[in-house]
């Protein structure tokens, strides 16, 4: 996604690093029962309502793929959640220990055009992500996998 | 989520209030399939309290949208706004169902 100005949108949220304001530090067990408490501090810590609702739903799809999919339902680990903002920018970061895996490279693009019948059940949950972000990528540190999502800010929030 | 069912003119009228995600949507997706299986073919599903949806409830829609379609039944929605309606939008939902601004209407839409 956004293959133009992938760069551009890195150098300006290290530009805006300066004005960048922590506000939810958050270690979740990787369970997906877990994944409503997170919710309700993403609530308390983002005032605006649709940024809210739109990081939850990101954070949802993206961690119950590192649980189901990259852990294999292990729930004995955790995924460190990190939410700030900056002039600009809110950016989420996800950091999990599971193997290898980029979502936004090797999900495939479903077809929206299919029909009842012939819509597969599932693989809806990337492409939500990069609907509702400005900027998604995956890293592998040797540890685990850190996922930066960046979505452009309309009006001052936190 | 919480999810309550009413008979209205040979429709089942389904409320499910709170979020629809991962850990719900597979108990939306059970009770949906014991009413179809229990011959309930129309099916109305009113979204007026539903706070929050994620893929996982858009899978169990679509669950039910294919069951209705196997056994000849029709559903319709009712109520989907908001930032539930954005998610709807962006995943072409808004396409597959049909879609009214009241329990009322979507009931009319299944008689038709």
């Amino acid at each position: 996604m956004k293959p133009d100005k992938p760069t551009q949108i890195k150098k300006e949220s290290d530009l805006c690093g300066h004005n960048r304001k922590v506000l939810l530090d958050y270690r979740i067990p990787t369970r997906l029962e877990e994944i409503e408490k997170l919710a309700d501090a993403v609530n308390q810590a983002l005032s605006d309502p649709d940024l809210a609702f739109h990081a939850n739903v990101c954070l949802e799809e993206l961690i119950t793929n590192t649980i189901v999919h990259g852990l294999k339902g292990a729930a004995d680990r955790f995924i460190q959640v990190q939410i700030s903002v900056s002039n600009e920018w809110l950016e989420i970061l996800l950091k999990d220990d599971a193997p290898q895996f980029d979502p936004f490279m090797q999900a495939p693009s479903p077809n929206l055009d299919l029909d009842i019948n012939e819509r597969p059940i599932g693989g809806l949950g990337v492409h939500m992500v990069k609907k509702l972000m400005d900027d998604a990528r995956a890293d592998y540190d040797g540890s685990g996998n850190v996922i930066v999502l960046l979505k452009k800010l309309h009006q001052a929030a936190g | 989520m919480d999810l309550q069912t009413r008979s209205e003119n040979n429709a089942v009228v389904v409320t499910i209030s709170g979020r629809l995600d991962a850990v719900t949507a597979p108990d939306y997706e059970k009770s949906i399939r014991e009413l179809i299986d229990g011959g309930n073919i129309c099916i109305v599903v009113d979204f007026e309290q539903l706070d929050y949806i994620s893929s996982a409830g858009l899978r169990g829609l679509l669950l039910m949208a294919k069951l209705l379609n196997a056994k000849g039944g029709r559903a319709c929605l009712a109520n989907v706004k908001g930032n539930v309606r954005s998610v709807f939008d962006m995943c072409g939902f808004n396409t597959l169902f049909k879609m009214e601004n009241s329990v009322a209407e979507a009931l009319a839409v299944i008689a038709g």
